[in-house]
């Protein structure tokens, strides 16, 4: 029995399907960082939809879950590297949380590669582009998320 | 037992120690039991301990906010409260623990489904590994008068050993065999309600805007919900096991609260309800905390 | 084969004048249903291991389980669905569009019933198809063939004839099965039932006759707990009874979702579409209102209007209680509350 809202998601992609990505990113770090590599013309992937939020430690697990059951293929969380939040240590508490949930994720089957987290600084445009490109791939091959439920 | 324990309810009742004391007395079908409040002395001969008080206890505290009184605990139950008072949801004054020593309960679900009264069902899973039959802390314990009260033998067994079996299987086997259990569920939130670490005064399951899990017939929102309940309980949990037992249509919530239970214990060395001082899991960290993970 | 002409007339009750008795042997019933398959969907109870009783679309009828055991839900769930779509909205040419969901046209056939559920449909029906008329639920009725299966052992939790019910109670069912040792006497009760069931089988000899009526008076003995429902409630409203025996409810779902009768729902908006879902009076936000306000605020209140409109409001209207005395509120309640227990002991009168 598949929600009907997601019946009909799951046809109108089920062609030319590329992969729908949500990322989070934390508003000091990472989205500059993205914001970097956009300024400086670095091209990658079109597949992410970003949200921006004031830190890492923003994110409530309950924002993946809404995601990857609305029909995202997949999730990235990104956050300032350890030492460096704004907010001194919101991003320690998020890397504790999201530890549990990726192996939760796991435990209930699903693909690990949907779930990912990156530390993206404000400087590191490339490490953006790069991760980003690395995840598209990953979720290309993990398939839609719809197709397997 | 049972006339220590209803004595120690009359003294407590007597001298005003406590307003009232929440135990069990015996329910209609004669067998199994019911929670109940004693408000008297008179009333304390319904009081009743025997392997069939399996219910925690703890969440009815949250009806008496600020008032005084005595409660009749277990071991599983006592770690529950060890952590409603690391949260600050409980004042340790405002609680007289009677503290049980307990030799395990029934496994109430299994004669449920089973259709058999309980008498000969053995004790329940979380029982069996077990490893304390006295309570972490209380005011006054209850000696069992029994057989010195014995922990069970399988205590020294690994503990997570069902968890390591479901870990060990495929991607898509865990998947398919998640969603058929999930499929059944009923959004009754009797895995809620019955747990005495969900005390939000509004659940993000009753909240509209969003609607956090849809309501609308697939199984995404069974999914979700049963993902963020268990989530919600990350490093919280203390494995009382209530959840599986409320759960009316059989889904293993244990299993999902263990994996989390023992995730937390290797990679952060932390357990829930067995330190008094203990900080909140989540609401903590260390600044080694692993981060393979995070690219 | 014949029934499908007959489906299409439609009503449940159409009720023969003289019941049909017949015996038939239990691989003929299971040969019959196998031959249904392919025309009909056939719902009907199954074991799951460890986890019970559970009524299912059967993919084979192998898995049907026609045994003692309770099934955990009520087949009510396949009538008033726990989620469905009512209508949708939409934008076709510039204007505002709405839709009534489609109604399935897939016939059924509802097999293993207890007398208690069926009954419970009749109580259903008072509110869903009399002066309202539900078109989802109607449909529902309609498209379905109810054989029932009578109870061999009720469960202690059980107390349906102090509900005026019985373990082999007719009402609500097409057809009734009773477990005898070498397959099932099945009485047939309407049109729809004879014409699935007259074909086949042979008329019972006297010795299964015999058994029958033996099976009809051992059964309602088996039944423990009798008791009078007080004749009327309003006076006791205000006692502080309710606040007594309502402690140690949870207010969680359990005994309304897995009751046959009740009937609460929430309207959920999802995307366009409007669900009717389960809801339950226990719940503390049942009656929670968008100012803050709950006139239900503690569980004194819900269970007493659980109770209420059971036992009183309910029969004030229709002339029966609400229950049918199946006896689940009380085997899955997380905490063993005892409704029937409940029910008896309430004071007479304007007690304190």
């Amino acid at each position: 029995m598949i929600n009907p809202r997601t019946q009909e998601l799951k046809n109108s992609r089920a062609e030319s399907w590329e992969p729908k990505i949500a990322a989070f990113l934390c508003n000091w770090c990472s989205y500059a960082g993205a914001d970097l590599a956009g300024t400086s013309r670095r091209e990658y992937p079109p597949n992410i939809r970003i949200i921006r939020l004031p830190c890492s430690g923003r994110v409530n697990p309950l924002f993946v879950l809404k995601c990857l059951m609305d029909g995202a293929d997949g999730v990235l969380i990104a956050g300032c590297h350890t030492g460096d939040c704004h907010y001194s240590e919101g991003n320690y508490y998020a890397r504790r949380r999201f530890a549990i949930l990726k192996k939760l994720f796991e435990f209930l089957g699903i693909d690990p590669r949907r779930f990912q987290m990156a530390w993206v600084s404000a400087s590191e445009g490339d490490k953006w582009v790069k991760v980003v490109k690395e995840l598209v791939e990953e979720i290309k091959k993990a398939g839609p998320i719809l197709a397997k439920s | 037992m049972i006339e220590e324990l209803r004595n120690k309810a009359r003294e407590l009742l007597k001298t005003k120690q406590v307003e009232a004391v929440i135990g069990y007395q015996r329910a209609s079908d004669g067998l199994s039991a019911i929670p109940c409040v004693i408000r008297s002395e008179e009333e304390a001969g319904r009081l009743i301990w025997d392997a069939a008080c399996v219910y925690n206890l703890c969440g009815y505290l949250k009806d008496f906010r600020a008032k005084k009184l005595g409660i009749v605990a277990k071991a599983c139950d006592v770690r529950a409260m060890i952590v409603l008072i690391s949260e600050n949801q409980l004042n340790r004054d405002d609680v007289f623990i009677i503290g049980m020593e307990c030799c395990g309960v029934v496994d109430e679900k299994r004669a449920r489904v089973s259709g058999r009264d309980g008498s000969d069902i053995s004790s329940a899973d979380k029982c069996k590994s077990c490893a304390s039959c006295v309570p972490l802390a209380y005011d006054c314990l209850i000696k069992e008068k029994r057989e010195k009260a014995k922990v069970s033998e399988d205590a020294d067994k690994d503990k997570y050993e069902p968890v390591r079996k479901l870990e060990a299987k495929s991607l898509s086997e865990k998947s398919k065999s998640w969603k058929d259990e999930f499929k059944r569920c009923i959004r009754c939130y009797a895995c809620r309600q019955v747990c005495p670490m969900c005390y939000c005064p509004r659940c993000v399951a009753d909240q509209f805007m969003p609607v956090w899990f849809s309501k609308a017939g697939g199984i995404e929102g069974n999914f979700s919900w049963n993902v963020a309940r268990a989530m919600h309980l990350a490093g919280r949990c203390i494995d009382c096991g209530e959840c599986e037992r409320a759960c009316p249509v059989g889904i293993p919530l244990r299993d999902i609260n263990r994996k989390i239970e023992k995730d937390i214990k290797e990679l952060f060395g932390y357990e829930a309800g067995m330190k008094t001082d203990a900080k909140p899991f989540l609401a903590c960290f260390d600044k080694n905390d692993p981060e393979d993970f995070i690219k | 084969m014949t029934l499908r002409i007959l489906l299409n007339r439609v009503k449940t009750d159409t009720l023969l004048k003289k019941n049909m008795t017949k015996f038939i042997k239990k691989e003929d019933l299971y040969k019959l249903l196998n031959s249904f398959l392919k025309d009909f969907e056939i719902i009907g109870p199954k074991q799951i291991a460890n986890k019970g009783i559970f009524y299912e679309p059967l993919e084979s009828i192998e898995d049907l389980y026609l045994g003692e055991l309770f099934a955990i839900e009520p087949a009510k769930k396949f009538f008033l669905e726990s989620s469905e779509c009512l209508f949708h909205s939409g934008f076709l040419d510039g204007k505002a569009t709405v839709q009534d969901a489609p109604l399935p046209d897939k016939r059924r056939i509802i097999i293993g019933l207890r007398p208690c559920e069926a009954k419970g449909l009749i109580l259903l029906d008072k509110v869903f198809d009399s002066e309202y008329k539900d078109r989802s639920y109607i449909n529902n009725r309609e498209k379905s063939v109810i054989v029932g299966l009578a109870c061999a052992k009720p469960d202690k939790s059980c107390f349906c004839t102090s509900m005026d019910g019985s373990p082999t109670g007719s009402r609500g069912m097409d057809v009734l099965l009773f477990a005898v040792e070498d397959g099932f006497i099945v009485e047939i009760y309407s049109d729809k039932g004879k014409e699935a069931f007259s074909s086949l089988g042979k008329e019972p000899d006297e010795h299964q006759n015999k058994t029958l009526s033996a099976y009809k008076q051992k059964r309602s003995e088996l039944i423990g707990k009798n008791f009078k429902v007080p004749g009327d409630l309003s006076p006791i409203f205000e006692s502080d009874y309710w606040d007594k025996v309502s402690f140690p409810c949870l207010s969680c779902g359990v005994c309304t979702y897995l009751c046959p009768t009740c009937h609460c729902f929430e309207l959920v908006d999802e995307g366009r579409k409007m669900y009717r879902c389960n809801d339950g009076c226990a719940f503390s936000n049942f009656t929670l209102e968008a100012s803050g306000w709950n006139p239900r605020p503690t569980k004194k209140e819900r269970y007493r209007q659980r109770v209420f409109h059971k036992f009183d409001y309910f029969k004030k209207i229709f002339g029966e209680n609400l229950c049918v005395g199946c006896g689940r509120c009380i085997r899955h309640c997380p905490v063993k509350m005892d409704i029937s227990e409940i029910v008896s002991n309430a004071p007479s009168g304007a007690g304190k």
